[in-house]
């Protein structure tokens, strides 16, 4: 029974995981850029929604939710325009890309730390109790964050297969320049990318603040989970990514079960560092390093 | 094909080949005769701290553009060899009673082997993923700081009364800044000298620009990649580790503090700002950044937030930094 437990909670928290790295995996796939202020941007979503539920005008949940995805959007097109594009065929692309989205993760961290404090944050979830069925307890919530998740990324994959701009996203990301050619505008496929994947990791942000605690340097420990489970699923598949979530989340509830909560960080590098020593394609990887 | 390397070193400004060592270095030894000097003129204790700190971040610095800058390597981990640096040389003066300038000289090792142990996986990994590799082991070492209190690491206080340097019998405690910038000073020129001067003008230096311009050609004219990227690693590692147990001696205390985002911010933008690969850009940065950072302290609020934009704006609008106003050569 506890072992069971222990599963759907990693499988719950899983769900959200994907989210993080589905958004990471998917400027990657269009772009090569690896955002380093991807964690950042998780941390953003979870203090905009803690301000207008909690710290300013108290509004419900899911109005929160409405206003502040589009301001998300527009961060994300912003960030790909105004520091991202000027680098675009430099010299040094590869590490200047590297330098400015490290610096963005730190004016992200630092701007949060002056406007809301150091410390860290808390929004009450949405609806409370929990469901117990022959034994096993979980919460209302967790199922339900688990539902929206996979919601999201369900979409987002239907909006990537089906969709005629979903099929611009990967056309740019199987070969840019043959994209380009065929007459896709490839810059505003990078922007949107970049609104979406920010819209993602913003949106985890807000769904795991009751769960875990927001604060302005929290940012980094999504993000580099995110970072595992893209690479184990394989750079660019959505699939892969979704499959490789749940299988790290588990475990990693495992590890916070039997060794201790403060081993779960030390147990992702372990993971991240066995997955890149073994398999660096990926479980389902068409990467081409 | 030697009609070809010889047309290739042609094209590489005479930094990279040899020529010109002697009056390059002259030029280099002048400017640092003129440093010292100038320590004797300055009679501000506080402006000489503040160099203090240059020369030790020359250290660093320099070390890190040697991976980053000139063998293309995309290490974030130069504070983890710092750090290892900073520790090892205090732990071991604190508790085996080595001697300050030995234990220097023994960190010196440390860092080399931190630097071979970080070094086995990057290699295996390509660009991005070396970024993010080594600064995930960035992210993780101030967790096993705190677990290594058992071990004497002193967790979250870090280690206090860090033995002072000990010269010829003589103890140079903090106060005495006039002998310690003397000190930081020596230490700094000589390994800036190594590293720009003796490792990156000689073969080794050689083989990390044509592995970072051109790596299939490198490896076609016989370049041992592996090796190559391993001893950069290695040598950046060990001149770290001596600037930390530097500043470890130095300051007398340290704390997991080193790891935090200011430090990080701060070599990220001296980097930036000086530009990579180009000496004097990245020592030049390392002087404009200390400075600079201490005209902002009064507003300490904003300073990190400003360094953050500092990174960004460089990168944008300087992307070959400072040294790139100066260079004709694109």
């Amino acid at each position: 029974m506890q072992i069971l437990e222990i599963l759907i909670s990693g499988i719950t928290q899983g769900a959200v995981y994907c989210v993080v790295a589905v958004g990471l995996s998917l400027v990657y796939g269009a772009s090569r850029i690896l955002n380093f202020a991807h964690g950042s941007l998780y941390s953003l979503g979870g203090f905009l929604a803690w301000y207008l539920v909690v710290g300013g005008p108290g509004l419900p949940l899911w109005l929160a939710f409405l206003l502040i995805l589009p301001v998300l959007a527009l961060t994300g097109v912003v960030i790909e325009r105004a520091i991202i594009r000027p680098l675009r065929g430099s010299d040094n692309w590869k590490i200047n890309t590297i330098m400015v989205t490290l610096g963005l993760a730190f004016i992200i961290e630092n701007g949060l730390q002056l406007v809301f404090g150091p410390g860290t944050r808390t929004i009450p979830p949405f609806v409370e109790g929990s469901l117990s069925i022959g034994g096993i307890t979980i919460t209302w919530y967790k199922l339900s964050i688990f539902v929206i998740s996979l919601a999201l990324v369900g979409t987002l994959e239907l909006f990537l297969s089906s969709t005629r701009y979903g099929q611009a996203v990967r056309a740019v990301s199987q070969d840019m320049q043959g994209a380009n050619q065929v007459g896709i505008n490839v810059n505003q496929v990078f922007s949107t990318t970049f609104a979406l994947s920010v819209v993602l990791t913003g949106v985890a942000g807000i769904l795991l603040a009751p769960v875990f605690l927001v604060s302005p340097l929290g940012g980094w420990a999504p993000f580099l989970k995110a970072f595992v489970i893209v690479v184990l699923g394989g750079l660019g598949s959505t699939k892969g990514a979704f499959v490789a979530a749940f299988i790290l989340a588990v475990l990693e509830a495992f590890v916070i079960f039997y060794i201790g909560p403060s081993w779960a960080m030390p147990a992702w590098l372990l993971m991240l560092i066995i997955v890149l020593m073994v398999r660096p394609k990926g479980l389902f990887g068409v990467w081409e390093n | 094909m030697s009609a070809k390397i010889n047309a290739t070193l042609a094209k590489i400004p005479s930094v990279f080949t040899g020529t010109g060592l002697k009056r390059d270095s002259m030029v280099y030894w002048a400017v640092v005769a003129g440093l010292a000097l100038l320590g004797g003129l300055i009679g501000d204790s506080y402006v000489h701290h503040i160099l203090i700190l240059v020369f030790i971040w020359c250290i660093v610095i320099a070390s890190w553009d040697l991976i980053l800058g000139y063998a293309g390597i995309f290490n974030y981990a130069q504070l983890v060899f710092f750090t290892f640096g900073a520790y090892g040389s205090a732990m071991l003066s604190i508790y085996a009673g080595l001697t300050p300038l030995l234990a220097i000289a023994a960190a010196a090792g440390i860092g080399a082997v931190i630097g071979l142990i970080v070094a086995v996986p990057s290699l295996r990994l390509k660009g991005e993923y070396v970024a993010l590799f080594t600064f995930a082991v960035h992210l993780a070492l101030p967790p096993l700081i705190q677990q290594g209190k058992a071990i004497g690491m002193g967790g979250n206080t870090g280690l206090l009364g860090i033995p002072w340097l000990n010269l010829f019998g003589y103890q140079v405690s903090s106060i005495d800044k006039l002998t310690w910038y003397w000190v930081a000073l020596a230490f700094g020129a000589v390994c800036v000298y190594l590293i720009y001067f003796i490792v990156l003008r000689g073969r080794m230096g050689l083989a990390f620009i044509a592995m970072r311009d051109a790596d299939t050609f490198a490896q076609a004219i016989g370049v041992n990649e592996y090796k190559y990227k391993m001893l950069a690693f290695v040598v950046s590692a060990m001149f770290t580790a001596v600037a930390g147990g530097l500043y470890a001696h130095y300051t007398s205390v340290v704390t997991p503090k080193v790891l935090g985002t200011e430090f990080f911010l701060m070599a990220m933008v001296m980097l930036a700002i000086g530009g990579m690969g180009r000496f004097p850009g990245a020592v030049l940065g390392v002087f404009i950044v200390v400075i600079g950072n201490e005209l902002l302290r009064s507003f300490d609020d904003y300073r990190l937030l400003l360094l953050g934009i500092a990174v960004v704006l460089t990168v944008i609008f300087l992307p070959n930094g400072v040294a790139g106003l100066f260079a004709k050569r694109k």
